[in-house]
């Protein structure tokens, strides 16, 4: 017995010390991968495209071309939604400034809210909006809105309708709380009066995953029905009442979506405008609020911005922009934002220099007609002027360890 | 000197580490260790994780309730029918699997011709290292509408009494019995992996003895191999079910993700709790909703220590039934 008790004594020591050495190299900062300064300007633009090689610090060097001192790695994380616009951003950002490198993981709203709130990344994603409770808990927090999205109804009713089908938000409530469960149905049938519509089930297909696209449909569904909003409700997740019918089905992403609906005779479901038209969906055109029978693209979203301009609260959030009243605007229509912190810290090696980087990415992202270019090829838009300068008033307020910070939004 | 030498080696402590064997199973042990650390911190950091859904729902969380809802708005939740969707697919999908496995096994260990041997084990093997995505996508784009929905229709029509095939298949297929018949292919590779190897472990003698006794080559493997084999058989059909339980996202792409539907029909669509975790985690902003899917991971957890309790208890009850049966 005491050989056996020495035996497991000396085994748990070896466990700790096993467990401390594994977390040894984890706890102390990872080598910085410096880039020899050697490399030329022209290359670390090359090299933005290959993520692993990051420009931590910068050599001085005085006899070759240096990298533009304090390069700089920003760290973002959160909402899927507007993930492809700034991965686009992000890779093409060090062609206006190389010594920037930008990083987004898309781990979903709610992670990229942890993760401002714990300080592990300089800015967040979200496409909720932060709860009071959110803002006491962590001061100094900073919404801002970056771009607008369009989610649009795809069908699936090959062969009788395979090319145009009209619908408005009180047929979608009827349809997603399972109350219209015919496509023959009069609601239907009223919209689409030339339509051979076939007298079969609807299947509605929503969202499996908590989304932002989920969250921007439900508070439509919300504001065109009242009994919507007290129930089911809006949000990134919610229990959708098609399903205690019997006929929903989740589908993960908007691939699970759009793949449930093409494999699905009669089915509807909702995805993101840029997903729609990439993969080819059939998606349905929409009556908004002014009456009017509207398609999705920029420039029913940008109206429905311009319906609601710039009445943002003081926390620079709007609660919606769906269901406007505009004669042209797409009524499924959504703001995604980043957060931020208003007083950062400096940065131990480059000082404040990040948060002026940081600062003057998004200035960039927000005002560059390439930039815009690149979002609305995606099928999103970027701001429109009035919001655009809160958003600028607002982050020109932003301070580094108090002090004001010389970015081009507080030059601007 | 000789002599001092052969003094010191005679030493206690010298002796033991001579040849390394003390430090060796210092080692060992230390390596194993980890793992029992692992689990021990994993677990008690979901349960801490999970403190405030248990908290605000406590035990009702999992009873079964008529009405039950999962409801991130109203943050009302009620893990009853996610946990039937794990039982039913997860025992679906071993019922039917271990079979299959099973005489695969056989045919590989004991008839498979030498030419056949190494392309059959190489599939099985291939059909272990696809990853779960691309199951999920073969899935929804290929087997769910040309398999799974004549097959769903067809025990609706004849099997449609037994409460199990209650309801109608969605047009899309998607549903439990999706869930089942991916996780059956995804675990046979695993079974028949292991049970070849137990096969293949019993001594030759066993087999010669019952031949030479008269024994076909039918009642040798059913009457002698089987049962020599059973715990080990039994262990393989362990992992298969562990894999099956905590499978995701193969799951979560054909299983319809329906979080209220309670019935267990294998027609209708479910949810796993695997799968309503890797649904909803990313994008859980309130509290209450991130502790009640934590709290889904800690009853996964429980739900496999269990299993794998019952299953080291049948494997006990095998071995003792059968002595020289070694797992």
């Amino acid at each position: 017995m005491p050989r056996s008790t020495r035996i497991s004594l000396i085994s748990l020591l070896i466990v700790v010390a096993v467990i401390a050495a594994a977390c040894a190299p984890a706890a102390a900062p990872a080598t910085p991968q410096v880039v020899e300064k050697q490399v030329p300007v022209e290359v670390t633009k090359i090299v933005a495209g290959t993520p692993e090689v990051v420009v931590v610090t910068a050599t001085p060097d005085a006899s070759k071309p240096a990298l533009p001192d304090g390069s700089v790695q920003l760290n973002g994380a959160g909402a899927t939604f507007p993930d492809p616009v700034y991965t686009e951003w992000r890779f093409a950002y060090p062609y206006v400034d190389p010594s920037v490198v930008i990083n987004y993981q898309a781990i979903g709203s709610g992670g990229g809210k942890k993760a401002i709130a714990d300080g592990t990344v300089d800015f967040a994603g979200s496409d909720s909006l932060l709860k009071d409770e959110e803002y006491a808990a962590t001061p100094g927090l900073q919404m801002f809105p970056t771009l607008a999205g369009a989610i649009v109804p795809v069908f699936n009713l090959a062969p009788e309708v395979t090319t145009t089908l009209v619908l408005d938000g009180p047929t979608l409530v009827g349809i997603y709380s399972g109350k219209i469960n015919k496509w023959n149905d009069p609601a239907i049938k009223a919209l689409n009066p030339d339509a051979n519509l076939p007298d079969k089930g609807i299947t509605a297909v929503h969202r499996s995953d908590g989304s932002g696209t989920t969250e921007a449909f439900t508070k439509y569904l919300a504001a065109v029905s009242e009994d919507w909003k007290t129930s089911p409700g809006a949000g990134s997740a919610i229990e959708w009442p098609v399903d205690k019918a019997g006929n929903g089905v989740g589908g993960k992403g908007n691939a699970g979506v759009a793949a449930a609906v093409q494999n699905t005779p009669y089915s509807i479901g909702y995805v993101e405008l840029s997903y729609a038209t990439a993969n080819k969906i059939a998606f349905a055109q929409m009556v908004n609020a002014a009456g009017k029978t509207v398609k999705a693209n920029a420039e029913s979203l940008a109206s429905a911005m311009a319906d609601f301009g710039d009445k943002f609260s003081d926390k620079l959030t709007i609660d919606r922009i769906s269901n406007g009243s505009g004669e042209k605007s797409w009524p499924i229509s959504t703001y995604t934002y980043l957060i931020t912190k208003m007083d950062q810290k400096s940065d131990p090696q480059l000082g404040c220099a990040k948060t002026e980087k940081f600062l003057n990415f998004v200035h960039w992202a927000l005002t560059d007609a390439g930039a815009a270019k690149r979002a609305a090829d995606l099928g999103y838009a970027t701001l429109p002027e009035a919001v655009r300068a809160k958003v600028f008033d607002t982050l020109a307020k932003v301070t580094c360890d108090g002090q004001p910070v010389g970015s081009d939004i507080s030059m601007k | 000197m000789a002599v001092s030498m052969s003094k010191k080696r005679s030493g206690p402590v010298a002796r033991a580490l001579q040849h390394g064997d003390v430090p060796w199973s210092f080692i060992l042990i230390a390596m194993s260790g980890i793992v029992l650390v692992l689990v021990v911190l994993i677990g008690l950091s979901i349960w801490q994780g999970s403190a405030l859904s248990r908290q605000t729902f406590g035990l009702s969380f999992i009873m079964p309730n008529a009405d039950t809802s999962w409801d991130p708005i109203a943050e009302a939740f009620d893990a009853w029918p996610i946990i039937i969707g794990t039982l039913v697919t997860a025992l679906v999908a071993i019922i039917l699997a271990t079979p299959i496995s099973v005489f695969i096994a056989i045919f590989l260990a004991e008839l498979c011709p030498d030419r056949l041997r190494a392309p059959i084990n190489f599939m099985v093997e291939m059909l272990a290292a696809i990853p779960s995505v691309v199951f999920g996508m073969w899935g929804i784009f290929i087997f769910l509408p040309t398999v799974v929905k004549p097959l769903g229709d067809f025990l609706s029509s004849t099997l449609g009494f037994l409460p199990i095939f209650s309801g109608t298949m969605p047009a899309s297929g998607t549903s439990r019995l999706a869930a089942c018949l991916i996780l059956t292919i995804m675990i046979i590779p695993t079974i028949t992996a292991v049970t070849r190897d137990v096969l293949k472990a019993i001594p030759r003698a066993q087999r010669e003895a019952s031949l030479a006794l008269g024994a076909t080559r039918w009642e040798m493997i059913w009457q002698v191999l089987l049962p020599y084999g059973l715990s080990g058989i039994l262990g393989a059909v362990i992992l298969g079910l562990g894999r099956a339980l905590g499978e995701t996202m193969a799951v979560t792409m054909v299983i319809g993700n329906n979080t209220v539907e309670q019935s267990g029909s294998l027609l209708l669509p479910g949810a796993t709790l695997a799968s309503v975790i890797a649904n909803e985690f990313a994008e859980a902003v309130t509290k209450v909703h991130t502790s009640a899917l934590i709290e889904l991971g800690v009853i996964l957890f429980i739900m496999t220590l269990l299993l794998n309790i019952v299953a080291r208890f049948l494997v006990w009850r095998v071995a003792r039934r059968v002595p020289e049966a070694r797992a």
